[in-house]
């Protein structure tokens, strides 16, 4: 037997609708006849059953339910056509205990919603959706909806929808298809047995999320007498005896799931901020005493590490601009990559100031480390005079004109890394070679940094301490041979 | 029955007269009515009372939520009809964000993107929401780290306009949230920044911008000056816009952006660009981090914020512009207040090169150059693009009587200072220009040339 009961999720007078004013103040802005009224009762009975309402947030969509927060004494919140869905994931993930119901219509859940239904069912977070299928557009006038049958006339199929329009979707049973809906069934408001179903399925469907278990979607098949061109008795009989033969009702998936859906609070405390974020408190060593190397450059020096991507550069030259910032100076490293994850081009800009980097580009770098003949053809040229250039001889095995008094060592870093056992230190033997041959900072400066950067992979901190000494000792053979 | 029902009651005047209920009646008691309501202006249906065994069952086939009732509710009117709330509900309170001190530690050594990550997380955000768009990509990617291990939620989205949305929803519950993006992206975002600016909804955006149009590539550009100061989706709307120019700016700005996102309910845009999402160098940690409260608006799902709504529809065209009225006076504040400016060399200069973002590094390193050679220049460098910082640059007119924007961008920055020359009513300015495109940045010596270049012209 029907409770009596008004339902106490609708407000006691419809203020929000048109200011409560005369009538406004208690009837709906639907239609005679609408299915939607129904749907937004037995859902609001539904919400009070359960004992929600409070912590209830609806999202209503763009389409005839837009005004849903009309009605519903419960927190309400307004979402663009078709996003109802993400709207409602932010108001769930935000607050893990709020009840948030996703209502929408054809229109706005099946055409232009599309992607973010079928993205929060696959993804199954605890929301419940509310489809109100009635196979057009009301709002805006009654054109085709995705859900509009064939043959049927609207104000965009005049002729009525042919296949030029394609197939009506049958989007529970696509829901149904996705992981993460638990629970999909479509019922119908034709009569009091569907009436009675249609609430059931609202009610189980908020149930699982209250339980925390996953997604719940409730296709309601309802009437539009309006633009069917209808009274609300043939549209009952429309429903019952069309609609329901292309969309079966009934259950089209029901899992059982353990409830897993839980969040914590989210953490303010300022010591595990600072550790999260591998902050550390003990000042590392320097070694140069705010000597900046002036012998390079009187306020800065910029270096230029190039190569394929995977040759190390980025991350030598990041080493560079921690060392340098250890040191006390300011110093910055810009990458350019090609749009390749590996084996494009890679290069990257560091600059050591003495007080502030200004522009972070090195067009015309003090020190290039070239891992490749295209690198060095490209940017040897750029090298300022008096600069020095250091390029991997183990794969090029030529050098272009240079400018004056540019200073050039051949390292083969591959091949040294690889005796070493591994190539990928082969960035860590052009750190030594810079070193030895710029004097840019300190032996101590690099390996330092070296050390911090490992920290996390303190195996492979032995055999790039002897890659870089490798480096080092390459150019030093290089420069006692020159004197 | 031995006991009996309360009566089903009619309301006449709520009753459309639709009909469902005929059906529902196994009494048959209710027919179509014949005669219009005075009230409703419609014809309402008629219950026999002869034959009603108030067994209910028209209620629950009524559309209408007070069309039908039990007769406990039988007043004439609706407002007497419902009378007072059953429970009155409490004013929800206004928590504000507060500070705790941070424990001091060693310069961090970041990278442009992961700087604004960590910004959001000082600035106490733990909702980030984003969709994978080069050069921005490494925040997202930081943000997914981090978070977990503060029980916060980095959720990838299946769009940028799915990301914007789930702020919306984030935002509207009352909690900091931010999302990492490029142009294109921020491109598809404007439909949802719109919503939230109508909504009076905080969220910070990040948008590393990069060239365009269309796909572009993945370098550096200012090319979205003029879509965040101007160009915010549909409606009136404006966004505080800043720029940062460094790593630790990447971090200050991103926190300053979430203290004025939630001062004025409204989205504010961080514009960085390819090079400042990208460029790593010395970050300094703040003194103190923020700790979030829950604004008195939320939606928060709980008793004390049920009767709060987000919304930006207003149906009622009086009403709607008096919300665009409200907007507005909120806009003009923020341009009386948050116009903030920065400069090198600027105080005496006689020659004004005006540039953000990266463009203002490489400015500084020909100012610097140039005032080597004695040339009396300087540099101006907003870091709000919108409001644009014409306080902080008109007391500098009295001596600067030619100014030079620099920028990644066809003209989108001098379409700004322009714009806001004019409004002050400042005439009687040389204004010229240097402009790359395409991922190409003004270089620092090319802005020496340019500036030779002009000087000797004029003189």
């Amino acid at each position: 037997m029907t409770t009596a009961t008004k339902p106490n999720a609708f407000f006691q007078h419809f203020d929000r609708h048109a200011h409560g004013k005369g009538l406004k103040g208690a009837t709906t802005h639907y239609c005679p006849g609408c299915g939607h009224g129904l749907a937004h009762k037995f859902l609001a009975e539904a919400l009070v059953e359960l004992g929600v309402e409070e912590r209830t947030v609806m999202v209503s969509p763009v389409g005839c339910a837009v005004f849903l927060f009309y009605y519903f004494d419960t927190g309400n919140t307004q979402a663009a056509h078709g996003r109802a869905p993400a709207v409602a994931l932010g108001h769930k993930l935000a607050n893990p205990n709020s009840i948030v119901v996703s209502y929408q219509g054809d229109g706005d859940l099946a055409s232009i919603g599309l992607a973010e239904i079928v993205h929060a069912a696959q993804l199954g977070v605890p929301i419940s959706v509310i489809f109100i299928n009635n196979a057009i557009y009301g709002m805006t006038g009654g054109q085709m909806a995705p859900t509009t049958l064939m043959g049927q006339k609207s104000a965009t199929t005049p002729y009525g929808r042919n296949p030029l329009h394609g197939k009506p979707m049958h989007v529970s049973e696509m829901i149904a298809t996705l992981d993460g809906a638990m629970y999909v069934e479509r019922c119908a408001l034709y009569d009091q047995r569907q009436r009675k179903r249609a609430k059931a399925a609202i009610t189980k469907a908020l149930k699982l999320q209250i339980e925390g278990r996953g997604f719940g979607f409730v296709e309601i098949l309802s009437e539009c007498p309006t633009h069917w061109g209808m009274t609300a008795e043939e549209s009952e009989a429309h429903v019952k005896n069309v609609l329901e033969k292309v969309y079966p009702l009934g259950v089209v998936k029901d899992e059982s799931r353990e409830p897993w859906f839980h969040l914590e609070k989210p953490c303010h405390d300022p010591e595990k901020v600072l550790q999260v974020l591998e902050t550390t408190r003990e000042t590392p060593p320097s070694f140069l005493a705010g000597r900046f190397p002036t012998h390079l450059d009187a306020h800065d020096v910029a270096l230029k590490f190039a190569g394929a991507g995977g040759d190390g550069a980025q991350t030598a030259a990041l080493l560079v601009t921690k060392a340098a910032i250890n040191e006390g100076f300011d110093a910055t490293h810009i990458p350019s990559y090609g749009p390749e994850s590996r084996g494009g081009t890679s290069y990257a800009d560091v600059h050591v100031a003495k007080d502030e980097v200004l522009s972070p580009a090195a067009p015309e770098p003090h020190v290039l480390v070239a891992f490749n003949a295209p690198s060095l053809d490209k940017f040897g040229p750029t090298v300022q005079p008096g600069g020095a250039v250091i390029y991997d001889s183990s794969v090029i095995s030529r050098v272009p004109t240079l400018r004056e008094g540019v200073r050039v060592f051949p390292v083969p870093c591959g091949q040294l890394a690889r005796e070493l056992g591994t190539v990928m230190v082969k960035n860590t033997v052009s750190l030594g070679a810079v070193q030895a041959a710029t004097g840019v900072l300190h032996d101590e400066s690099f390996l330092t940094a070296l050390r911090l950067s490992l920290a996390n992979k303190r195996a492979m901190l032995p055999v790039n301490e002897e890659a870089y000494r490798r480096g080092v000792q390459a150019v030093q053979a290089q420069l006692a041979q020159a004197h | 029955m031995a006991t009996e029902r309360p009566k089903v009651l009619l309301q006449q005047h709520l009753c459309k007269g639709c009909g469902r209920c005929i059906e529902s009646c196994p009494k048959h008691a209710i027919t179509l009515g014949t005669e219009v309501d005075q009230a409703s202006g419609l014809v309402p249906v008629m219950i026999d009372e002869e034959k009603c065994n108030d067994c209910g069952l028209c209620i629950s086939a009524c559309p209408e939520p007070f069309g039908l009732m039990r007769e406990e509710y039988e007043l004439e009117h609706p407002e007497h009809l419902f009378g007072e709330r059953e429970r009155p509900r409490a004013t929800p309170r206004d928590v504000p964000p507060h500070d705790v001190p941070l424990p001091r530690c060693e310069p961090m050594v970041l990278k442009g993107n992961y700087a604004a990550a960590v910004g959001a997380l000082l600035a106490g955000c733990r909702h980030v929401f984003g969709y994978p768009i080069t050069p921005s990509t490494e925040g997202a990617e930081l943000c997914a780290k981090l978070l977990p291990k503060l029980d916060g939620v980095f959720l990838q989205a299946c769009s940028e306009v799915a990301t914007v949305n789930h702020m919306y929803g984030a935002s509207g519950a009352g909690v900091p949230t931010l999302t990492f993006t490029s142009s294109p992206g921020f491109s598809l975002m404007l439909e949802g920044i719109s919503y939230m600016i109508g909504a009076e909804l905080p969220g910070v955006f990040i948008n590393v911008m990069r060239p365009g149009p269309g796909l572009g590539n993945i370098g550096p550009e200012q090319a979205d000056i003029k879509l965040a100061a101007r160009g915010l989706g549909h409606g009136n709307t404006h966004a505080i816009v800043l720029a940062p120019s460094s790593p630790q700016e990447m971090l200050d700005l991103t926190m300053l952006a979430f203290e004025l996102s939630l001062k004025y309910r409204n989205p504010v845009i961080v514009a960085a660009d390819g090079y400042l999402g990208q460029i790593t160098g010395r970050v300094t940690l703040p003194t103190k981090m923020s700790v979030p409260g829950l604004p008195d608006w939320a939606v928060w799902g709980d008793a004390e914020h049920r009767n709060n709504l987000i919304n930006s529809i207003y149906i009622d065209w009086a009403d709607l512009e008096e919300h665009n009225r409200h907007l507005s006076a909120k806009y003009r504040l923020m341009e009386e207040t948050e116009q903030r400016a920065t400069g090198y060399r600027h105080e005496d200069a006689e020659v004004l090169i005006v540039a953000c973002n990266i463009p203002a590094r490489m400015a500084k390193a020909a100012v610097a150059e140039l005032r080597d050679e004695g040339l009396s220049i300087g540099l101006f460098q907003p870091l709000t693009i919108w409001p644009f910082p014409i306080k902080q640059l008109v007391p500098l007119l009295g001596h600067a009587k030619r100014l030079i924007v620099v920028e990644a961008s066809d003209g989108q920055l001098e379409d700004e200072l322009r714009l806001a020359l004019h409004k002050a009513d400042v005439t009687g300015l040389e204004i010229h220009h240097l402009r790359r495109m395409g991922g190409m940045l003004p270089s620092d010596r090319e802005i020496v040339a340019h500036v030779h270049q002009l000087l000797e012209v004029s003189r």
